[in-house]
């Protein structure tokens, strides 16, 4: 090789290396078989279902890459579902017996012949009707692996610092700490991505092998002739590869004005809520393993206010939501579990309950310093 | 919802389960072999309600959003455990959280062993 050869060489191997990552992209470094598991896990992700292939009797759309898909497979999505579960004496029922908490919103042609219905019923004994955004999920394989000591360790819900702020984690029906979902109810990818095949898609799978019903109904016989599981644990197993190979996408350099934004975020306390970073415990992929991240959650609940309360769920409070990890915010054009929000500006001003002394110090900045305060969450 | 390449030829093939044969158990279960005729079951949930006077007990049990209610009886051979203490279905409540271990009868899950797990502090 040419001495012109090697050197352009090192520049490709170095521009490589420092390429920024982008929306999409896996994490870097994976092991080659891996990256493998990562594209083959992307066809299944975006993989269309049919009622021949399982889709429904009840389902909120055909594929995962329907809703998670902008700017890229494991994006945003503009689909908003509905969830519903009942509040009563401190107690969250979910609502199982009535087709709780994810209320489908399509029905296969042969349910609808059946039942005359497009969707699931809402469920009566509902105490209040949640709309949610599909939300990005990049990074989401991180967030799995930091250890429940490091969520703790910013728990505080007796308000022991006098900061107003009293974070605390949610649980699962089994105990465990929470962490996905805009209530951090589940405990860990693996279960809410096998969780979202039947629950989104009416895609049974080894890990849930049961249709649920319909509004509390048994499904009318010959309505789902599709033997379940209705894909295999290999099928499972590379979607849920895929999402967990998915790698934050690395916000962009800041300039001048950035730079004081992310100064004011931790000052007017922003960052008491949303930790800008994060690190991974062990984990049998290398590219995952100890690793320092942006992740800007802590994991827990926070009370927001009436004005964002919607429906509880294990032991997280109508009002309380998990803090929103702050990822591809410059991608993002509707922001809050709802979506109500249409600028960060908007998103910062709703944030009521323990985050309204942060909000009140993003009031009172010079409107320079707010702007500023936007470059740096737009960086993101 | 506005992608334009379909994928579902793909989708067939990929996803079309292989092991038609493989029964499906009920959810949340991990299922224990026994010596026994009646496969057994272990659920790890929320009680939704109790019944004392017919013995049994719905739990909640599911895979992350996906969630299910389990229907069981007890019987008088039922062993019930909790915090070291004995404990009867009358004292369970809707959001306790409980260890379950169940026979598949033809009449539905039949509990012979319920222990009350302590809720862990936030
Ligand atoms: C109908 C649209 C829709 C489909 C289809 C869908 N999702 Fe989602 N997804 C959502 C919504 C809405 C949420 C937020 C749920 C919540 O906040 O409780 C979500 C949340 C998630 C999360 C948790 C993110 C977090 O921040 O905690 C993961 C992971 C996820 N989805 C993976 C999947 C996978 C895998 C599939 C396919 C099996 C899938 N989704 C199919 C709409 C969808
Ligand atoms: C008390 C904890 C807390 C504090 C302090 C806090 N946040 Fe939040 N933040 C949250 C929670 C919880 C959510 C999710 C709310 C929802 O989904 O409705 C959120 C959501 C957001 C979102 C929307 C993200 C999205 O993708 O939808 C933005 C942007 C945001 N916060 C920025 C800020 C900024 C800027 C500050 C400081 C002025 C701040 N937050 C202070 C807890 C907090």
């Amino acid at each position: 090789m040419t001495r012109l050869g090697v050197a352009l060489l090192f520049l490709f191997i170095a521009a490589g290396c420092n390429r920024p990552v982008q929306p999409g992209d896996p994490i870097p470094g994976l092991a080659r078989a891996e990256r493998d598991r990562f594209a083959r896990g992307k066809v299944v992700f975006d993989s269309e279902f049919t009622p021949h292939t399982g889709l429904g009797p009840l389902f909120n759309s055909t594929a995962c890459g329907e809703c998670h898909e902008d700017p890229k497979a494991g994006g945003r999505g503009d689909e908003v579902e509905i969830h519903a579960t009942a509040f009563s004496g401190g107690v969250c029922d979910p609502l199982v017996q009535e087709g709780g908490p994810v209320i489908q919103q399509h029905a296969t042609p042969a349910l609808k012949q059946a039942l005359g219905i497009d969707s699931e019923p809402f469920p009566p004994s509902a105490s209040a009707r949640a709309m949610r955004t599909s939300p990005v999920v990049f990074g989401r394989g991180l967030l799995d692996l930091v250890p429940d000591s490091l969520i703790l360790s910013y728990a505080d819900p007796d308000d022991r610092n006098h900061d107003g702020v009293r974070g605390r984690p949610n649980r699962s029906l089994d105990g465990r700490i929470g962490r996905f979902g805009r209530k951090a109810f589940v405990p860990t990818l693996r279960e809410f991505n096998a969780g979202a095949f039947p629950a989104e898609m009416g895609v049974t799978d080894p890990e849930q092998p049961t249709e649920e019903n319909i509004g509390g109904k048994p499904i009318p016989p010959g309505v789902d002739s599709t033997a379940d599981p209705e894909i295999n644990q290999e099928a499972l197993e590379l979607a849920d590869d895929f999402v967990r190979f998915l790698a934050p996408p690395t916000p962009a350099k800041l300039g001048k004005e950035g730079r004081r934004g992310r100064e004011l975020f931790s000052q007017i306390g922003c960052a008491t809520c949303h930790i800008p970073t994060l690190r991974t415990g062990d984990s049998p992929v290398p590219a995952l393993r100890r690793r320092e991240f942006a992740a800007y959650t802590d994991l827990l609940l926070h009370d927001l206010g009436p004005e964002l309360a919607d429906i509880c769920l294990g032991r997280a409070a109508p009002a309380d939501f998990r803090t929103e990890p702050l990822l591809d915010l410059r991608d993002a054009t509707k922001f809050l579990h709802d979506g109500r929000a249409t600028t960060l500006e908007q998103a910062v001003d709703l944030h009521g309950g323990e985050g309204a002394a942060a909000r009140n110090g993003f009031k009172v900045l010079t409107p320079a310093d707010r702007a500023a305060l936007i470059a740096f969450l737009k960086s993101l | 919802m506005h992608r334009t390449t379909r994928t579902a030829a793909v989708a067939a093939v990929l996803l079309i389960p292989l092991t038609f044969s493989s029964p499906a158990h009920p959810r949340g279960a991990r299922r224990i072999d026994t010596a026994q005729a009646a496969p057994s079951y272990t659920y790890v949930g929320t009680v939704h309600a109790v019944n004392a006077r017919a013995g049994s007990l719905d739990l909640i049990t599911g895979v992350g959003m996906a969630l299910r209610l389990v229907h069981m009886t007890t019987q008088p051979t039922t062993l019930f455990a909790g915090a070291g203490a004995s404990l009867r279905l009358r004292a369970l409540q809707p959001g306790d959280i409980v260890r379950t271990e169940c026979r598949s009868t033809p009449t539905g899950m039949v509990a012979s062993r319920i222990e009350k797990v302590e809720a862990q502090k936030p």
